[in-house]
Order: C-alpha cells, then sequence, then structure tokens
C-alpha cells in the first residue's frame, strides 16, 4: 500500500512533499494475541496531508491515532519520523511536545482549570517565562474563537467550546501534525460543524498536516486522502483532488 | 499557572482528603516534636535542678542504673573533702514518697549547718538549725501541692515533719521539693550513713584541668563516678531508655505521617490516572510527572507539619493547667527540636510521594487515557 498514491501530490499540487510520519509493518497486539487491533500497517504521511480515516467501530482506528502520536507502541514493526525510527519514550515526549497536537472525543481537559490554564498546560517545560505562557495560550484561544471565555473553568463551557480549548492546547505548540480522534463525535450537529469548519481552516492557515478519524462521511470527504480499516488492516488507501471550492460546497451540506 | 498551583489545585479539588490527610501529618508531627520536647525537657529539667541545687561536680555509685539509684557510704563523703582542691562537699539522700496526689514527691535529705542549706533561696521562714530535727523546708508547689504553710505539719514517709521554710526555687523539679535534715531521712528511709550523691564545690571550678584533676581523684577512691551537672545525667540509664522510647515513638510517629503522604498520593493518583495520561498526551515527560505528584506531596507535608508545630505547642500550654502532670513535666518545644522532626518528615513524605509519582509516571498512556 504504502508509495501506492502520493497524497503529497494533492496538498501541494506538482510538489513531492516530504514523509513526514510513516508505519512499517505495525501490528498491536492486545490480550496475548486474542485481540489484534493493528495487523501489519504500512502508512506514509506526508507534510500537509489532509487524512480521513474510516471504518467501522473496532476496525483499529483509534490505535492507529495512539500509535501515531506514541501514547501506545506498535507490538511489532517501527514508525518513523523525518524518515527516522522511533524507539525511545523520550524521543516520543519530545514529538508530542513540539511536534504532534492531539484531539481527543472526550476532549480530555482538566476540569478544575480554566480554558486559559488548560492550553497553558500544553506549554509547561518549554523554558518559556510564565508571562509569554500567559499570552501564547489566550492568543491561540483567541485563534479558535474562545477569546471572550479564557478564565471560565472548562466544566462551565459548552460541549463545542470545550472542544475548541482542546484544539487550542493541540496547536498551541505550533504542531506539524494535529491527529483528531472523533473530534466531532460527542457534540451536536451545530457545533461538531464549526469544529469542523475550525480543524480545516486551521490547517488551512498554518499548513500542518491534520489526520482524523471520523464515522461522519461528510467530514472524511473534506479530507483529501481517506484511509479505511477493517479488522485491524488498510484496506482502502484513496486520494481525492479537491478543489477548495468543492471543500466549501460540501461543508454547506 | 506553574507546577505548584496545579498541586495546590489538586489538592482544593479533595478538600476532605486533603484536610485528613494534612490533619494526619499535623498530629504525626506534631506527637513527635512533643514527644521528644517531653523528654528533652524532663532532662533539661532535672540537669537544671541538680544545677541550681548543687555545685561543679556531682558524684555517685559506679555502675548505679540512674542518679537517684545508687549509695554511698558517708565515709567516702570526708575522703572526697580532704582531695586538695576540693573546696566544699555534702552529702545528699534522696527518697520519694507518696504526695497528696497520685504522684511522688522527692525529698532530699541534707546534713546539718551544710552549705547546700545556705543556697535555699527562703522566700519565707528559715533553713534548719545545727541538730534540729523532724524539720522540713517546702519548695512552693510542694507546699501549695500539700496545702502547707509555715508551722504546718507535714506527714512524710511514717514521720511527720514541721514546716519552718518555704523555698522559691526556678525549676520546675525544685519547686516540688521537700528538704529534710539528712539524719531524719537516714532514719526514715532505713540507710543510715548513706548518701545518694554527693555535691562537690571545686577551687578554681572555671579551669577545666583543675576540675579534672579533682573528678580524677574523686573516681581513684573507687566505686564512684564524678561528673559536672550537665555530664551526670548522660551515664543516667533511666534517661537513655526515656531518650530512646521517646526517638523511636517520634520516629513512628513521622513514618505514619508518610504512610499518610503514600496513601493519600496513591488514591490522588489512581483517581487522577486519566489527567496523567492527558499530560503524557500533551508532551509532558516522566520526571515532569513524577514532580508535579512530588509537589503535591510537599505540599501536604509542608502543611501538616505547620500543623504539626502549632499542635506541638499546645502541650507547652496545657500541661501546667493539669495537676498530676503540671508539676512534673513542662514541655518547651524548641528550634533544635522541630528541625530534625521537620526534615524527617519531610524526607520521608518524598519516599511517600516518590512510589506513587513513579506508578503514575509509568502507566501506558493510552491505557491511562481509557480509564474513567
Amino acid at each position: 500500500m504504502i508509495e501506492a498514491i502520493d497524497p503529497g501530490a494533492a496538498s501541494h499540487g506538482s510538489f513531492r512533499a516530504r514523509s513526514l510520519i510513516a508505519l512499517r509493518g505495525v501490528s498491536r497486539i492486545y490480550d496475548g494475541g486474542a485481540i489484534a487491533a493493528l495487523r501489519n500497517v504500512d502508512l506514509q504521511i506526508r507534510e500537509g496531508d489532509c487524512i480521513a480515516i474510516v471504518g467501522a467501530s473496532g476496525s483499529g482506528k483509534s490505535s492507529l491515532i495512539n500509535i501515531l502520536c506514541g501514547i501506545d507502541y506498535p507490538t511489532s514493526g517501527h514508525v518513523i519520523w523525518g524518515g527516522r525510527a522511533i524507539r525511545k519514550k523520550r524521543d516520543w515526549v519530545w514529538l508530542r511536545r513540539f511536534r504532534i497536537g492531539i484531539v481527543f472525543q472526550e476532549f480530555n481537559l482538566i476540569p478544575t482549570l480554566t480554558a486559559l490554564e488548560n492550553v497553558e498546560l500544553a506549554l509547561l517545560g518549554h523554558g518559556m517565562p510564565a508571562k509569554h505562557r500567559y499570552t501564547r495560550a489566550g492568543m491561540v484561544l483567541g485563534h479558535v474563537g474562545l477569546d471572550h471565555r479564557p478564565h471560565h473553568l472548562v466544566t462551565k463551557l459548552s460541549g463545542g467550546e470545550r472542544q475548541r480549548v482542546a484544539i487550542a492546547r493541540a496547536i498551541v505548540n505550533e504542531p506539524k501534525l494535529l491527529l483528531a480522534d472523533e473530534p466531532t463525535g460527542n457534540l451536536d450537529s451545530a457545533s461538531a460543524a464549526k469544529i469542523a469548519d475550525l480543524l480545516f481552516n486551521l490547517r488551512e492557515l498554518t499548513g500542518m498536516t491534520l489526520v482524523l478519524v471520523t464515522h461522519d462521511d461528510a467530514l472524511a470527504t473534506r479530507c483529501s486522502r481517506q484511509i479505511r480499516l477493517r479488522d485491524g488492516a488498510v484496506v482502502e488507501d484513496t486520494l481525492r483532488a479537491l478543489t477548495l471550492g468543492s471543500i466549501a460546497a460540501k461543508s454547506k451540506t | 499557572m506553574n507546577l505548584a498551583s496545579l498541586a495546590l489545585r489538586n489538592l482544593k479539588r479533595r478538600p476532605i482528603r486533603t484536610a485528613l490527610s494534612i490533619l494526619g501529618i499535623g498530629l504525626a508531627v506534631g506527637s513527635a516534636i512533643a514527644l521528644m520536647a517531653v523528654s528533652r525537657t524532663i532532662q533539661d529539667s532535672t540537669r537544671e535542678g541538680i544545677e541550681e541545687i548543687g555545685d561543679d561536680l556531682v558524684v555517685m555509685q559506679k555502675g548505679a542504673s540512674d542518679i537517684f539509684g545508687g549509695f554511698i557510704p558517708e565515709q567516702t563523703i570526708e575522703r572526697i573533702a580532704e582531695i586538695p582542691g576540693v573546696a566544699r562537699v555534702s552529702g545528699e539522700l534522696v527518697a520519694f514518697a507518696p504526695g497528696n496526689s497520685a504522684t511522688s514527691v522527692r525529698i532530699l535529705g541534707w546534713p546539718d549547718a551544710g552549705y547546700l542549706w545556705k543556697k535555699v533561696p527562703l522566700r519565707e521562714g528559715r533553713a534548719p538549725a545545727a541538730g534540729e530535727r523532724r524539720v522540713a523546708v517546702l519548695g512552693d508547689a510542694a507546699a501549695a501541692s500539700f496545702g502547707k504553710k509555715l508551722d504546718d505539719e507535714l506527714s512524710l514517709i511514717g514521720e511527720t515533719f514541721r514546716v519552718i521554710g518555704i523555698a522559691g526555687y526556678s525549676t520546675l523539679t525544685n519547686r516540688g521539693l521537700v528538704l529534710v535534715p539528712l539524719a531524719d531521712l537516714q532514719e526514715a528511709s532505713y540507710r543510715p550513713h548513706q548518701v545518694t550523691i554527693a555535691h562537690v564545690s571545686v577551687e578554681h571550678a572555671d579551669d577545666r584541668v583543675a576540675l579534672g584533676r579533682v573528678q580524677t581523684e574523686i573516681e581513684a577512691l573507687g566505686n564512684v563516678v564524678a561528673a559536672t551537672a550537665r555530664d551526670v545525667l548522660d551515664k543516667d540509664r533511666n534517661f537513655a531508655i526515656l531518650e530512646a522510647v521517646s526517638l523511636a515513638v517520634a520516629i513512628i510517629a513521622v513514618a505514619m505521617s508518610a504512610l499518610n503522604v503514600f496513601t493519600a498520593l496513591v488514591m490522588a493518583t489512581h483517581e487522577r490516572t486519566r489527567e496523567i495520561g492527558i499530560f503524557v498526551a500533551i508532551g509532558w515527560s516522566r520526571g515532569r510527572i513524577v514532580k508535579s505528584i512530588v509537589i503535591e506531596g510537599f505540599l501536604l507535608c509542608a502543611m501538616g507539619c505547620v500543623l504539626g508545630v502549632a499542635l506541638s505547642f499546645l502541650p507547652a500550654f496545657a500541661f501546667p493547667r493539669i495537676p498530676t502532670i503540671g508539676h512534673l513535666i513542662s514541655v518547651k518545644p524548641s528550634a533544635g527540636l522541630i528541625a530534625p522532626v521537620i526534615a524527617a518528615a519531610f524526607m520521608l513524605c518524598l519516599l511517600g510521594a516518590l512510589l506513587p509519582a513513579w506508578r503514575a509516571a509509568r502507566m501506558l498512556p493510552a491505557e491511562a487515557l481509557r480509564r474513567m
């Protein structure tokens, strides 16, 4: 499946983008072999890609996302970032701190903290002065449309607002790769549409690579590449040549 | 926001558990300080008492388990007096008798017209005259405890004494004393020609060499040891046992505080497994996670220690108001006692925090995020 298509071409016209992250023969087995969440997956993601990972429940989508951000490890196979296999946990820590942002379906915010503090959490350990952290977190909250509620506890925010905080936290480090696991799964349709627009707009603005797991076909078709998983294996990897016009048209439907 | 404010937020999130943990640490630290203080104060008070009454050297029976547990023949006192450099010497017989309350009273017998009588800080009355028998001088606390004043009669150890003086000693132990002629006490306690200890005044006592020489010559008499009042209690087995018991109980108490931190943090990290998964997912290192949990443990410990120090001063105010304790024990927590207990508490709390922190940092993040 690797190199069968060239997703980078869709994102960057005729320019052949560099590989950002790749999986080589990745399997993830649980319970001593009873459950195979991923089976020998080969996958290449290029800089600027916009990818939807689709598939039925239990097909291995979340396992794939977890392995792509290093919060779970393959039972066999390698994950390669920028051409180099990532073998050490501390390399993953560095990548998640500076290169990879993650958005979860359940938001995964710290309930005792405000929106601003939740975003600031991702900047702790950067050696950045507190004042800069505060300013930057506030600025990014502004980018996601939450500059009016930075000091509210996240428990006081609506689902859509919470997901905006989660997105702000994921992008505050200006990641090259944004992974979103069912980012609209817990939202009503109006909020889901806004969050989807926000994600695609951010990607357009920053040029970051976006990989999202979704059950929503409408959302998946807004991505230039779709990867379908079944029983832990990639069964389809398609590239769509989408124009900005068609994306806009789909976002309205 | 920083790790400390995050830790503080986590503690505020579970106010009851945090309060109980702080209380547990506070009680443990407070008891440890108070116990050590009681032990230290008893020793200090006894030492000060000896210094207030006696002189440069105290002589006691060699091998006696405690300062009041040995006996010296009066002949030895006479031989000490003959040693060059000895200015004055006086024997002292010590006995204990039931007091008015559940506690006992310490009775000291001094020779007629001995120099120790001249040092008594009399508040009222007088010291016994030469050859005067069956008379007593009471410390003011003893007088108050027995409810006696001048010329009252006092029955002790099967004898009746007439109160002829009230002494105003400054130390707690001496304020509870009863002073009687040596002959009366020897007779009443069946210890003829014996004393418990001897107080020795040395010429040029400031000269350590001269003092050491006299000390050596006294010990050369055989079967006795001589020491300054400051050092004499170091040879006292009872005080050694008291100190060892206090230290052991203090260590247990401080270890309990570490256990408190440990259980509080084990529960907290267990409940926050998912949060720890979030920290990992946003790029926190294992070290940062450990640090954040350890800071939480340190905050618990710090608050517990503040409470503990405050609690340790309670006995200092309460004991003097309890009759059965007040005239025997005073508690004075000092910086010298508080500092090592706090240091030990922090060390143990660090250990108590490290294990749950280490466990939390080792969790597989994806697994942690799946937890509710």
